[in-house]
């Protein structure tokens, strides 16, 4: 098999790999993809009838493991994972805590599977705005951002080398393969065409966000979702029959057996089996990418290890790298640290791992009066772009706005409602329960009575200012099952982003308690704690006009590579005041465009 | 009795294989203290999914379905590169070993061998490996057994199983209270309730919906939840129950007179409670266990997931616990607020579009 060729390589499956190999594969390319996790189907996509992914609590929390990675402050704690999210003692990512320690944790693994990090996400699939692509050009003038006495906001702020307009065709394209239900009427974002599926029934519980909302002057919409909620053409994707029934509660970290969640695998990946009498895609699940090979300005060698770990080689005509903004930096770092000349063209200006970036995330809670049947649900009901538009966040002294939504799935099922108590993150999951000993005989019937059906929760998520000291490098000391160096995180949030959160979540707030006559209501964000970064991993490998200033072109290629695209979250240079994952498929779709000049248009 | 051999595609069984088997790593990265030193074993990312259970379907019923597991077998023979493997065992006839085949990626052997059998769901079985016809222990799962010949053979067991596999007797009547004080079905109301639920189904239904529900008792089958998964996926604290449960029988006995710890008033076992809480329990020799109050974390975390865990794991037995919110949180219609069957695999749940 070695000697083996492929006009077009693409690491990884999940939302920056799957829809550029949707566009190359209908237009009659052969695309090799190279998927580290296994490949879990639906139960009408598997032989046997059965699907792999399963409705089953202990799925998306397994049992306990120990962290037994040695050189780190938290060796000998426990996690909990789910079973298509890395092995901590064999490939973990280590972050420096803000006591200068190193720790080891599971935030920031999107899933290893195919599909990726879409299989378990909860599907809130918002646009960026337009405002979120010109923060440099709007804080150009600006001298009334909070918190901000050494101007690094305006100073760090990029705009993207594309405008809205630019992009909006692949958000419709994204949105009509993909598979995605929601409302357009009181968006920020307008589409040129509505390609939306209808949403299902709200959970009654979201009426409080809905009310809360509305009393504050908020255009609340209904939030995007990746769920079909009819029978979708462009996937052969059919619904059941009682349209209710895809309402579940496992939905957010749960794959979905019935593939009714529009994840990159069943929307773009799955119906593209049939091409060309099946030799278009060559999907090879199991399959771990260790390093590139280059001769000069080309990437002539992708090297893998095949499912039974053996090494193998793949020459490749083009090489896309799609692994999750981390792990792409830390395969791009990895490809270097074996050719330093692969390393100089990579790393030319010192960029590659920099200005790593997350959101600034938040919300609030609290508990409502009337119980509700939160196991019919999906992952959210209402948002609003209120805190998103200019006007608002100008008149807050802030350089940027976010998207609201609220939550309908936290703590739905018994055993989520028990772990994720206190939790302030997944490395602390189980342990705000644990630690609550009053949770027994009486006790534990009053924490039912209280929480079972009766929290609501209001998130934010809003853009991050750009560090160049926040970045990904490689760990000096710990390494993966393979021997090679893993990733290392090292991130703060700028106190202008506590000043942003602050405010964000005091809007949250202030739904909740406008929303009816709730209680107990409480509002935090992720501002005291580093290693938070809700699995939106992105920027790393920012794209730009300036070689000097970014990793990639404005085509998501390698300044200095002829061959080699980064087209996962990596490429931001902002993150955006919404969820990622629509705009990583919108512009993978772009890029997607942009190979078939490369490679021939059919 | 006959095997049934059920057709998986090598796809399958390598998405079981590759992220637990393959490495280059033989360091002992999975110990939790769950091995002797130098046990290949601790090399191998959760070990205890080999063989690996999953559902059964027959292509037409879930009723004809659900009493059955599918169990596949999986041999790593990539430093050995055997010529033929099989398995034989007491889910089959002891004298005909099913054969295993090679798994294949892009064309080439891998060097891993696998088969996969049908198997009814609530039993234990014992194997071995025929590896180029030498019988060799299961050198990946961490289940072994010894018989009563003295000889040891690798151990799995399937879904819904009530056989006590780590747990005495003794420990499991003691465990029992202690996960009743945690859980709120010991509430005279609430027990009330789960039995008038249980009851008041017919029996055909009963057959139908919970044909592998276990004795309907306080603790819903949260210890035999426990047992399993301290026979399998947390065998690192099998250590921790045996230990504990033998200080806390000793302290409860010396406080009720040197009565049956098992019978003693409920009020022993909340004073007990509290005190490790604080880590500081009279009676309680520190020399043997260190800390209380570790092991009554763990319990909690245990007690919560086994009263109200799918019932496959062994734990929420007949669906006590999820009927037990179904009941206990009704709208102003009297519907429930907790429509668990609704999203569940019939029988056990209503719904006919998932499988389980």
């Amino acid at each position: 098999m070695d000697g083996e060729s492929a006009e077009v390589v693409v690491i990884g499956s999940g939302a920056g790999g799957a829809p550029l190999t949707h566009t190359l594969v209908r237009a009659g390319h052969r695309v090799v993809v190279l998927e580290k996790g296994p490949l879990l189907r639906t139960q009408a996509q598997s032989p046997t009838g059965l699907s792999d992914f399963k409705r089953d609590e202990c799925f998306a929390t397994g049992s306990e493991k120990r962290i037994t990675v040695q050189g780190v402050a938290n060796t000998g704690e426990s996690y909990f994972s789910s079973h298509v999210e890395p092995d901590l003692n064999d490939e973990p990512h280590v972050y420096r805590d803000s006591d200068g320690r190193d720790r080891v944790t599971i935030e920031g693994y999107t899933a290893q599977v195919v599909g990726g990090g879409t299989q378990l996400y909860g599907g809130v699939s918002p646009r960026f705005t337009p405002e979120d692509l010109r923060l440099a050009t709007l804080n150009a003038s600006r001298g009334d951002l909070r918190d901000d006495p050494g101007g690094e906001v305006r100073r760090e702020a990029r705009d993207w080398p594309l405008d809205y307009a630019a992009l909006e065709p692949y958000y419709t394209k994204a949105e009509e393969l993909v598979g995605i239900n929601g409302t357009w009427d009181g968006q920020a974002k307008v589409p040129s065409r509505d390609r939306y599926q209808p949403p299902l029934e709200p959970n009654p519980i979201s009426a409080y966000a809905a009310a809360g909302m509305d009393a504050l002057g908020m255009r609340r919409y209904r939030t995007p979702l990746a769920v079909i909620t009819r029978d979708h053409a462009p996937s052969g994707r059919t619904v059941p029959a009682d349209t209710d029934t895809v309402k579940t509660a496992f939905v957010n970290r749960y794959g979905d057996p019935l593939g009714l969640k529009s994840n990159a695998w069943v929307s773009l990946l799955a119906p593209l089996r049939d091409v060309n009498g099946s030799g278009g895609l060559d999907l090879r699940a199991n399959c771990t990418v260790t390093h590139l090979e280059a001769d000069g300005p080309r990437v002539t060698k992708v090297h893998y290890r095949d499912p039974g770990g053996r090494p193998r080689t793949l020459a490749a005509g083009t090489v896309v790298v799609a692994c999750s903004a981390i792990e792409s930096v830390r395969l791009l770092q990895l490809s270097g640290l074996l050719d330093p000349a692969f390393d100089k063209r990579v790393n030319a200006n010192g960029l590659l791992g920099r200005y790593f970036l997350t959101h600034c995330f938040g919300g609030a809670q609290c508990i409502v009066p009337e119980r509700s049947d939160k196991s019919k649900t999906l992952d959210s009901d209402w948002a609003t772009d209120h805190c998103a538009r200019p006007e608002w966040f100008r008149a807050q002294g802030l350089w940027a706005g976010g998207v609201i939504y609220n939550n309908t799935s936290d703590g739905a099922l018994p055993l989520s409602l028990a772990r994720t108590w206190h939790a302030m993150d997944m490395d602390t999951m189980w342990k705000g329960y644990l630690y609550d000993t009053s949770l027994v005989g009486n006790g534990f019937e009053d924490y039912l009575e209280e929480s079972f059906g009766r929290r609501l929760s209001v998130a934010f998520m809003a853009n991050q200012v750009p560090q160049r000291e926040n970045r990904i490098e490689l760990h000096p000391s710990v390494k993966d099952k393979w021997g090679r160096p893993v990733a290392y995180i090292i991130k703060t949030w700028h106190p202008h982003d506590r000043a942003l959160m602050d405010a964000l979540a005091e809007q949250c707030r202030q739904i909740l308690v406008r929303g009816g006559d709730v209680r107990d209501v409480s509002s935090g964000s992720v501002g005291g704690s580093v290693v938070r970064i809700a699995n939106h991993v992105l920027g790393g490998a920012r794209f730009g006009t300036n070689a000097g200033d970014s990793v990639l072109d404005p085509d998501c290629r390698a300044w200095n590579f002829d061959n080699l695209y980064v087209t996962d979250g990596a490429f931001m240079p902002t993150s955006g005041s919404a969820n990622p994952t629509l705009t990583i498929e919108a512009n993978s779709f772009r890029v997607g465009d942009v190979l078939l000049d490369r490679v021939g248009r059919p | 009795m006959k095997i049934e051999v059920i057709e998986k595609d090598d796809q399958y069984i390598l998405n079981h294989c590759t992220k637990y088997l393959a490495r280059e790593s033989r360091d002992a990265r999975h110990d939790f203290g769950q091995y002797a030193p130098g046990d290949e074993r601790a090399a191998i990312c959760e070990a205890w999914r080999f063989p690996v259970v999953d559902a059964h379907w027959d292509g037409s019923s879930a009723a004809g379905s659900y009493p059955y597991n599918d169990v596949t077998f999986v041999y790593d023979g990539r430093r050995t590169a055997p010529a033929s493997v099989a398995v034989l065992g007491t889910f089959g006839p002891l004298h005909s070993p099913v054969p295993l085949r090679p798994l294949v990626f892009a064309g080439e052997p891998t060097g891993f061998f696998a088969t996969t059998v049908r198997v009814p769901k609530g039993q234990v079985h014992t194997y071995k490996f025929a590896v180029d016809g030498d019988y060799t222990l299961d050198p990946v799962n961490p289940q072994r057994t010894v018989l009563d010949n003295g000889e040891p053979w690798s151990r799995f067991f399937t879904d819904a199983c009530t056989v006590p596999l780590s747990l005495s007797r003794t420990e499991r009547d003691l465990l029992g209270r202690l996960v009743c004080h945690l859980l709120p079905f010991r509430l005279d109301e609430n027990r009330r309730l789960i039995r008038g639920v249980y009851e008041s189904l017919d029996r055909a239904s009963r057959d139908e919906e919970f044909p592998l529900a276990y004795l309907l008792d306080d603790e819903v089958g949260t210890v035999n939840y426990i047992d399993k998964l301290i026979a399998r996926q947390e065998q690192h604290h099998a250590d921790d129950y045996h230990t504990c449960l033998k200080i806390i029988g000793e302290i409860i006995r010396s406080r009720f007179g040197g009565l049956d710890p098992a019978a003693a008033p409920a009020e022993l076992y909340a004073d007990l409670y509290r005190q490790m809480e604080t880590e500081k329990v009279d009676g309680w020799d520190y020399s043997r266990y260190g800390s209380p109050r570790f092991f009554l974390l763990l319990l909690r975390r245990h007690a919560m997931t086994g009263a109200f865990v799918h019932p496959k794991h062994g734990g929420n037995s007949g669906a006590a616990g999820w009927m037990y919110l179904e009941s206990r949180f009704r709208d102003a219609r009297d519907g429930t607020l907790f429509d668990w069957r609704r999203a569940l695999e019939s029988p056990l749940g209503h719904n006919t579009d998932y499988r389980g």
